[in-house]
């Protein structure tokens, strides 16, 4: 395969796994997997490696410096700034937590027993935007 | 969303700072949604689900977390997020509200 061609595959997928990534929110299977992106990066990395390794022109060099920062920064954020630490959690499987009341939007009072008996709840925690 | 009165289970939605139009709109597209705000974190210490200074300006936060309970008010179901980017799969839940 041509070098050329090499550069322009792997321009393609690191500007796919953007374009997929921009979907995150959307589509299930983006936004359970966003290592996904990670993934494609360093595919995209190899491909240009693959082509520098061919054929060492500076433009070939450029699209794989910019693919390995691509890798880098990606990987980063995935794996280093998402993480949220392992929650020290007293919810246990099997186990009932301690009931509450808190007030909603409109001040009415919300309990877990307000539920017991007849209805299951599905509890969500959130950060305060979805 | 339309699934879960289907289902017939209720949604408890607990966050620091709910928006006030997330009630709103859950009303007006009459969704058994509760939206309830836990101003000062307390109910979230009390669950061990706060990320110390997670937030965007180093304040503490709540863990992502989708806890399903039966009807005895029994945990049944537990996802507790590792990752901001994921979100709990809606058919994962779901499927473990179906289970119950």
């Amino acid at each position: 395969m041509r070098s050329g061609w090499l550069l322009a595959l792997s321009v393609v997928v690191s500007a796919s796994a953007i374009a997929v990534y921009t979907q995150l929110l959307r589509v299930a299977a983006v936004r359970n997997n966003p290592e996904g992106y990670v993934a494609a990066f360093a595919i995209a990395a190899a491909i240009a490696g693959l082509a520098v390794a061919l054929r060492r022109r500076w433009y070939a060099w450029t699209v794989l410096a910019l693919s390995l920062l691509l890798l880098l920064g990606g990987a980063t954020f995935n794996f280093v700034l998402a993480r949220i630490p392992a929650a020290r959690t007293t919810l246990r499987v099997g186990e009932r937590p301690p009931d509450f009341t808190l007030p909603d939007a409109g001040g009415r009072p919300v309990s877990l027993a307000d539920y017991r008996g007849k209805q299951p709840v599905v509890l969500v925690f959130y950060r305060g935007y979805w | 969303m339309s699934e879960a009165e289907k289902a017939g289970v209720a949604i408890v939605a607990v966050s620091p700072d709910p928006n006030e139009r997330s009630q709103e709109m859950a009303e007006r597209l009459r969704l058994g949604y509760r939206f309830v705000a836990d101003h000062d974190l307390a109910l979230t210490r009390r669950y061990g689900l706060v990320h110390a200074r997670g937030g965007q300006h180093g304040e503490d936060v709540p863990t992502p977390t989708t806890v399903v309970l039966d009807r005895d008010g029994v945990v049944r179901w537990l996802w507790i997020s590792d990752n901001f980017q994921v979100r709990p799969d809606p058919d994962a839940v779901l499927g473990a509200v179906r289970a119950l």
